[in-house]
């Protein structure tokens, strides 16, 4: 291990006399982070989609005595997408081209059914195959969902008018008829004058069990408000907005962050590093008893580690600096430090001997760099989609340390009861250094012809 | 059969790069107490001979043998191997810690006198060819070799310089060991070398005394 190490500190010594080098290499991943995230968090905001009104609704509907504001309802979608009224054709053919992620139609006689209350009327949302499109799906059924809350309120506050009005009596119309209700109040108060102006027990009993009757009515209906609402919304939603973490300082971001600029500077550096013994004529030298072919690639690989762990702690630290300064809710995890080093040198590793085939392969340190770049890019963003969404994407990040760094850093962090998930990472991490840097091994040989 | 006298000897050593046999099975013996010159027009696997029996390079086929007690080796390729992003001090150091040379600062510090290397904190890439060249010495030089295997190692070398490392070669021959060195310079070959090796095509066509190589006619060829 003597040679190994004498290599390292070899590495970090030349390391050391290229500051701007490493800060470029620390830099541009996390700016990239950065763009990620940004990316990931507003890129499905706003999409396109086209509006397509059939019915011709008026500028504001009253349903059930309660007025609804069209374009304070379309202003609210707004909020979520971007609504472009066009035809039905236009609809279509965007549609077709991708321009519009999705299209809402509202049908003819839309307006008149919901005025009836008789029969829902229908409001027709038309998917494209975009990423975005089952997102947009998502947004379309909250809104009906809140259409459907303010509906329902003017629904129920119709239906209590006509109990208040079976209980307190009075004049009303319903489906454009008008006609007088006596009311519970007033059939007991009748019934009263009538127990008075007769001695007859038979009518006596009768008036009894009417007016029985009417107070029991009257009691259940007094209970309608409560019962209504809660037949209504069995469940209800109640939403506390609290402070949080910003989706800046969120663990995923973290995890996101760190992984992807250790991926970046490590498999960089280390295919460079490689490739450099090659281009500076040593490898001849050094396999002349001096270093095993076995021990070059080693020292490259801990190489990875070692700049993993101490740029992995400085990030993690800055980020625990943000979270603390922030006031943020939850503060930064500092007693899970040891853990989250773990991982850094494990991922560091695994990162470092993906670096070094990368690099054996390449042969020399500008091709190498530039195929690791090349390679490195396409593969960590490959592992930000959710495997979940595309299996294909799940498949080609598991064979890559990108995913499993992310999935070590989150669980280390910020679960719970992490040791399944950090074990899981841990295996894969581990399994594909063993895979990469017996591949490396093998492919150094090439720098000896 | 080996020469009994010999400090290094290659048997039936072959090498071939892709489908291009750069050496043909060769034996050859490198005897103590002697310089032996290597010579042959490019490509004539000179380098490759030497890089084997340095051990920098595996033979496709043979072997070499070393003497008992095993003799040191020291090699300096054609190209400098060293690194370019530390000083010529540090390198020394690195390569003698790597060869396991006891007092490791003290050796490179005498090793940057003895060639002459510049000390002032520059890094190798930013030295001449020529001191990088010498650098190249020196570090073959660390372990105090018995055998030094030379890659023409004068190339870069300006006239004082060559008179100060033929020095040291002979150092290195009257204490008992050998030299073995590539060239094209046939001066040098007339000068220095007892014993002359021709290679051509990859095959050795002449071994003997440097007084019946130039009577030999391939002094002419390679003339």
């Amino acid at each position: 291990m003597t040679a190994v190490r004498l290599l390292l500190a070899k590495d970090l010594r030349v390391l050391r006399r290229s500051p701007a080098l490493l800060a470029a290499l620390v830099l541009y991943p996390l700016l990239v982070a950065l763009l990620v995230g940004l990316v990931v968090r507003f890129a499905s905001d706003q999409p396109r989609v086209a509006l397509v009104d059939l019915d011709g609704l008026p500028q504001a509907l009253t349903i059930a005595g309660e007025r609804f504001d069209v374009e304070n309802v379309i202003e609210q979608v707004n909020d979520k997408a971007e609504l472009v009224p066009m035809s039905e054709e236009e609809a279509e053919r965007q549609l077709e081209t991708g321009e519009v992620t999705a299209a809402i139609v509202i049908p003819r006689g839309f307006a008149a059914k919901l005025r009836g209350m008789v029969e829902s009327p229908e409001l027709v949302l038309r998917l494209g195959r975009g990423g975005l499109a089952s997102r947009f799906e998502l947004q379309t059924e909250a809104l009906v969902f809140r259409l459907n809350r303010l509906l329902q309120e003017a629904y129920i506050a119709a239906n209590l008018e006509y109990v208040t009005l079976l209980v307190e009596g009075g004049e009303a119309d319903f489906l454009g008829e008008e006609f007088d209700v006596v009311g519970l109040d007033e059939a007991g108060r009748l019934l009263d004058e009538l127990r008075d102006r007769t001695d007859d027990p038979e009518a006596l009993d009768q008036i009894d069990e009417l007016d029985n009757f009417v107070g029991e009515a009257r009691l259940a209906l007094e209970q309608t408000d409560e019962t209504l609402r809660a037949t209504a919304n069995p469940i209800q939603l109640r939403t506390d907005r609290e402070a949080g973490r910003t989706w800046l300082l969120g663990a995923q971001l973290q995890a996101i962050a760190l992984a992807l600029t250790l991926s970046f500077v490590c498999v960089l550096l280390t295919a460079g590093a490689i490739a450099a013994e090659r281009d500076e004529n040593v490898v001849g030298r050094l396999v002349r008893g001096l270093v095993g072919l076995r021990e070059l690639v080693t020292a490259k690989v801990l190489l990875g580690a070692v700049i993993a762990l101490a740029l992995g702690l400085v990030l993690a630290l800055v980020f625990g600096v943000a979270t603390e300064v922030g006031g943020v809710d939850g503060g930064q995890p500092w007693s899970r430090l040891p853990l989250l080093a773990l991982g850094l040198l494990l991922a560091g590793a695994a990162f470092g001997a993906f670096g070094v085939l990368l690099g054996v392969l390449a042969r020399e340190s500008r091709a190498a760099v530039l195929v690791a770049f090349l390679v490195t890019l396409p593969l960590v963003l490959i592992g930000v989609i959710p495997s979940a969404s595309v299996p294909v994407a799940g498949w080609i990040s598991a064979v890559f340390p990108f995913a499993h760094a992310v999935d070590f850093f989150e669980s280390a962090l910020f679960a719970l009861d992490p040791w399944r998930e950090v074990g899981i990472a841990t295996l894969w991490l581990l399994g594909l250094t063993v895979a990469f840097a017996t591949a490396a091994r093998m492919g150094v040989r090439r720098f000896l012809a | 059969m080996p020469d009994v006298t010999a400090l290094l000897s290659g048997r039936g050593i072959a090498r071939s790069f892709g489908r291009h046999a750069a050496l043909e099975p060769t034996d050859l013996d490198v005897r103590g107490g002697e310089v032996l010159g290597l010579v042959g027009p490019n490509g004539a696997g000179k380098s490759t001979l030497v890089s084997i029996l340095a051990g920098a390079l595996s033979p496709d086929s043979g072997t070499v043998v070393h003497a008992d007690p095993a003799p040191r080796v020291g090699w300096v390729p054609q190209r400098p191997a060293q690194y370019g992003r530390l000083t010529p001090r540090e390198n020394l150091e690195l390569f003698a810690r790597l060869e396991g040379v006891s007092e490791p600062e003290a050796v490179a510090g005498r090793l940057v006198e003895l060639v002459e290397l510049p000390d002032d904190g520059r890094l190798t890439a930013e030295l001449s060819l020529g001191n990088q060249q010498r650098l190249n010495l020196a570090v073959a030089l660390l372990a105090d070799p018995d055998v030094l295997l030379l890659d023409e190692p004068t190339s870069s070398l300006d006239p004082r310089q060559r008179r100060r490392f033929w020095e040291l070669a002979r150092a290195v021959r009257e204490r008992g060991g050998a030299v073995v060195f590539v060239t094209q310079n046939l001066e040098e070959l007339e000068r220095f070398a007892d014993r002359v090796v021709v290679l051509l095509d990859g095959r050795l066509v002449f071994d003997g005394s440097a007084e019946e190589y130039a009577r030999s006619p391939e002094a002419d060829v390679f003339a």
